[in-house]
């Protein structure tokens, strides 16, 4: 029952206002104008009708009685892994099988898979008396069925998500932070590798850190050289890699290496962005989008339309409501008061943060080409039903807190 | 530390990255945004394709019969336009292009917009000049220099090439494709089209108006167009501008000259002709609709396009099976042939009303005696002659290398209790059949490549045109398109008689084409007049071969409602046989393969993918059933 007392309006608010946002960003990336000519495809009113579905759905859940709802966590998890499997011998859409196709309306379980799992590795992290080890190992097990899965399609972008969601949940779990550092220090050791400087810059901060988290002699020996001796065959190993290899690599960090696919592709959109200036160029009036410089700007690139029209003062804005969205969610992992619970909704604010801040970095030139959509901007349905009804089940956890002892 | 110490964390690292990210968008936008608005608005950056020249067509000696020439073509950029009404006056006047047109081109684009499209193709170069002013005013407009396709002479082989259409785009578009390519229409630039195309190529426009690099890549990694395979074809240019020129004015039919031992077509002759030049540019509504129009069919190849009755030349298949069943022999005479033969309450009559008396299969073939063929008949089932038939690749398609061959048509019991009811007298329809009329079609290709099997001891070869690509790959067209061979059901000792039967027609006083003489090599074939519901006048057909000390080629030569094909098509025919020994050596002569061909690595013949089972298309066979003249 929704407890109107306990209801997080703001955070709803905030969704709502988000969610429409997204609805006017995806209207003017669909519209094409020419001389007086506009043409617009009907992308809107569909991410629309995902959006009355979707609020359906929170409403279901909300009337959901805890219990059965607590329930159903591990029979979705392992039906979605099917999902998953099957997934995999369908017919490739760009070289990859991600969909499924229903009716017109594609499912994508791998973005179902983000908040199953997140719901099954909370749970199994909360379990009593578990050593700090076991918590670690139970929580890669967890994560490592979906991406072993997820890799295969390929979807090398998605499964960082999972990995990300899985260390907020590990640090919401209380697990010491020199465990995720330990974790982490092997592909720093890799990325380092590049020069001798920033090894021995890295490792000698490494090993300050530990110290500092007071470990015992043994454990910081031991890792420093594991370490060292990652960073130093590091070279032997990327020298061994046929070019082809090394290409792929460099490209992926450095996409203008390739000016006709994923680097041509960033240009534009950091052109559009750019472009757009302090005050943009106004509604529909975007150059770089009606000139159709960037295929399909409604799903991952809709954050460049964003920028190109409504220019810093757009782009800052939508940069502070997901701002405050997510210090609202700050705000409920607070509030929430069951291990659990708390837990599934750090991994919540871990894996919609990322996506954010990863996607707007790729249209600004930042980081990598990696297929990840805006959360509740971006047209695409399932997308938009999972995020939701992350942001759902936070809503839930805060309404029923008064019924937990 | 309290056990929420986690949240800071969270909050330290979203206060990060939201600063992180306003850094960059304030940097981008405010601080840089009057560069990237310049790049923005004069469209600098962008991805152009590099169309790949399009593989040529030449004849067995490297003689162009279709070659690439340059053209200038018009074209938009939908996406810059500002002013409409100014380019929809501007293109209305220069190019006849209206309003109307130009807004279907601009809704067909409208989410592509930085895609060209083409206006107008193969402008004159004066226009070209005359106009490079106008169109400073016109930023959305440009001229692009291009090829265009150039053939050498009038044919129905080569097809030609089209820009794709909307169907073509839809089926097409993950091949390689845009809006603006050109796509092989008919004949061999459409059923080779996958080797004529080439890969187009990609480059990354970087530079601003005054032609400076603007370094937005590390590297401008252009991906160069892979050319087009040329394909070299067994058609032998000389052969074919002869046949061409000695074929009758104002006459409608078709030549086709094989090789006897491999197969490949020699000259390929359909009349009348069109000129595929003239789709090269916008052709007119009018232009088309007359060509389409003209009673004479131009547009039709009567090759593969059209099947006919093909009159006596069919009645080696009917001796065949009549040997082949032992029905009769080398000496069997059959029926007494007084003008005609009484079948129950029907007078079947013979070409030649004062009769030829009783004659074997021999005198038969000679001089044609219609009466011994509908004895003959009598004692064949249709069932098996239909299978014979088909057997011997008649009422077949040959698998000639263009598409949309027609099959021809030999009909069964169930066929005709179909078509005329279960009542019918099958007998008499058996009796026309067997001397080529009735329900019977062929193709002229399908006689001739039948033809060429007798001559080539029994060994039917499908008739093709590929002999192999050169460029960028040399394939064999036997591995681009394995050419079948085909045992025919007759035995070395009946094609024997059959073949004294072909050479008797020819060489021997009395026989229906005795003119046929070839100096330096003997002369077989078969004459015909097959009637038909066109006209009073008998279609004219002759299909003979010659062999000097091995089997050479084979002429089939068809006339519509031209009379006799002892008067009109066999004289045809001589002349060609007589051209061909006449210039037997140059013909024969090594082929000199041109420089650039020969730089060509040959190797790659042995290390090429196998792939030839589905490196072609399935031709486009038209699914209603072959209808009658």
């Amino acid at each position: 029952m929704i407890n109107k007392k306990k209801f997080d309006y703001t955070l709803a608010v905030l969704l709502i206002i988000i969610i429409i946002t997204g609805i006017i960003a995806i209207y003017t990336a669909s519209t094409s104008k020419i001389g007086e000519n506009i043409s617009v495809k009907d992308y809107w009113w569909r991410q629309l009708i995902f959006t009355f579905i979707l609020a359906g759905v929170l409403f279901l859940l909300f009337k959901l009685p805890m219990p059965i709802f607590d329930v159903l966590v591990v029979p979705l998890y392992i039906l979605n892994l099917i999902f998953l499997f099957l997934v995999l011998f369908t017919p490739a859409i760009n070289g990859a099988h991600r969909w499924f196709n229903i009716f017109g309306f594609s499912y994508q379980p791998s973005e179902s898979a983000k908040l199953l799992t997140i719901l099954l590795t909370a749970r199994i992290l909360s379990k009593e008396h578990l050593s700090e080890l076991r918590q670690l190992i139970y929580g890669f097990l967890c994560v490592l069925a979906p991406v072993m899965m997820i890799m295969i399609e390929p979807d090398f972008g998605t499964t960082l998500v999972f990995w990300i969601s899985l260390f907020a949940m590990f640090a919401a779990a209380g697990i010491p932070a020199f465990y995720l550092l330990l974790i982490v220090s092997p592909l720093i050791s890799i990325i380092a590798s590049f020069h001798w400087m920033f090894i021995v810059l890295w490792i000698f901060i490494f090993v300050l850190v530990l110290l500092w988290f007071r470990l015992s002699w043994v454990t910081v020996t031991v890792s420093t050289i594991l370490n060292i001796f990652l960073a130093i065959i590091m070279p032997v190993f990327w020298g061994g890699m046929k070019e082809y290899q090394q290409n792929r690599i460099l490209t992926f960090l450095d996409p203008t290496r390739d000016p006709l696919g994923a680097g041509y592709q960033i240009i534009q959109a950091k052109i559009a962005v750019g472009s757009g200036g302090t005050i943009g160029k106004g509604w529909l009036e975007g150059t770089q989008k009606n000139m159709n410089f960037l295929p399909e700007h409604h799903t991952d690139f809709i954050f460049s339309i964003v920028g190109e029209e409504f220019g810093f003062i757009g782009s800052a804005i939508l940069l502070i409501l997901f701002f405050l969205l997510f210090w609202r969610i700050t705000l409920a992992i607070r509030e929430i008061r069951v291990r659990e619970r708390k837990i599934v909704a750090s991994g919540i604010f871990g894996y919609l943060m990322f996506q954010t801040f990863i996607n707007i970095g790729m249209n600004i030139g930042l980081v990598p080409t990696t297929g990840i959509p805006l959360p509740f901007i971006s047209y695409g349905g399932s997308n938009l039903l999972i995020n939701g009804l992350a942001i759902g089940v936070i809503l839930k956890y805060l309404n029923e807190r008064g019924f937990i002892k | 530390m309290d056990r929420l110490n986690f949240i800071h964390y969270f909050r330290i690292l979203l206060g990060l990255l939201f600063v992180i990210l306003l850094i960059a968008l304030f940097y981008l936008q405010v601080m840089q945004g009057s560069y990237y608005k310049q790049i923005a608005e004069s469209n600098f950056v962008r991805l152009r394709r590099i169309i790949a020249t399009r593989g040529e067509i030449y004849d067995h000696k490297y003689r162009s019969i279709v070659e690439n020439v340059p053209s200038q073509n018009l074209y938009l950029i939908t996406g810059r336009i500002r002013n409409f009404k100014a380019l929809s006056d501007f293109l209305t006047a220069e190019f006849n292009v209206g309003g109307e047109e130009l807004h279907q081109i601009i809704e067909k684009t409208r989410f592509r917009s930085y895609e060209d499209v083409i206006i107008a193709e193969n402008v004159p170069y004066e226009t070209v000049l005359t106009l490079s002013e106008k169109l400073n005013y016109y930023p959305e407009l440009f001229f692009r220099s291009e090829t265009t396709r150039n053939y050498i002479f009038p044919n129905h082989f080569t097809g030609y090439v089209g820009r794709i259409n909307e169907d073509e785009y839809q089926k097409y578009k993950d091949e390689d494709y845009t809006i603006n390519s050109q796509i092989g229409k008919t004949g061999l630039e459409k059923f080779y089209e996958v080797l004529v195309k080439g890969r187009d190529g990609r480059e990354i426009v970087q530079v601003d108006s005054r032609g400076r690099n603007l370094n937005l890549f590390r590297n401008d990694s252009t991906i160069e167009p892979e050319n087009g395979l040329s394909l070299v074809l067994t058609l032998d240019n000389d052969i074919q501008t002869y046949a061409e020129s000695i074929f009758p004015t104002g006459m409608r039919g078709a030549i086709v000259v094989m090789d006897i031992k491999s197969g490949g077509v020699l000259a390929y002759v359909s009349k009348p002709s069109f000129d595929p030049n003239v789709f090269m540019s916008k052709i007119s509504a009018e232009d088309w609709q007359t060509m389409n129009d003209d009673v004479s069919k131009p547009m039709l190849d009567r090759v593969i396009h059209a099947a006919y009755p093909p009159g006596s030349v069919f009645k080696p298949v009917t001796a065949g099976l009549g040997l082949e069943k032992s029905v009769i022999n080398q000496y069997t005479l059959l029926a007494n042939c007084v003008g005609g033969l009484q079948i129950g309450n029907r007078f079947f009559k013979c070409w030649s009303s004062a009769g030829h008396g009783r004659s074997n299969v021999i005198d038969a073939i000679k001089v044609s005696c219609d009466v011994f063929f509908y004895d003959l008949s009598m004692k064949l089932k249709l069932e098996e002659y239909k299978q014979f038939v088909n057997q011997c690749m008649l009422g077949q398609r040959t698998g000639l290398d263009l598409p949309n061959e027609r099959m021809g048509f030999f009909p069964d019991t169930e066929w005709y209790h179909k078509t005329f009811g279960k009542r019918i007298s099958i007998l008499g329809h058996k009796v026309n059949l067997a001397i080529g009329q009735g329900e019977v079609l062929c193709t002229p290709v399908q006689i001739c490549a039948f033809y060429s099997a007798i001559a080539n001891n029994g060994v039917w070869i499908q008739p093709h045109f590929l002999d192999k690509t050169v460029g960028k790959n040399s394939f064999s067209g036997q591995f681009i398109n394995p050419v079948k061979h085909i045992k025919l059901p007759i035995n070395s000792q009946n094609l024997q008689i059959i073949q004294q039967g072909l050479f008797s027609v020819c060489n021997v006083p009395g026989g229906t084409a005795n003119s046929v003489r070839v100096k330096g090599a003997t002369t077989f074939g078969k004459t015909g007049s097959a009637e038909n519901v066109r006209g009073r006048t008998t279609h004219a057909w002759f299909s003979g071969y010659i062999v000097s000390d091995t089997p050479e080629i084979t002429v089939t030569v068809f006339l519509e409602n031209a009379g006799h094909g002892g008067g009109v098509a066999a004289p045809l025919a001589t002349k060609i046989m007589n051209y061909y020994m006449g210039n037997y050596q140059s013909i024969k002569a090594p082929v000199q393969v041109p420089l650039q061909f020969l730089e060509q690595d040959m190797s790659t013949l042995e290390q090429m993918p196998n792939q030839n089972a589905n490196i072609l298309p399935t031709a486009d066979i038209p699914a209603e059933a072959e209808s009658h003249d």
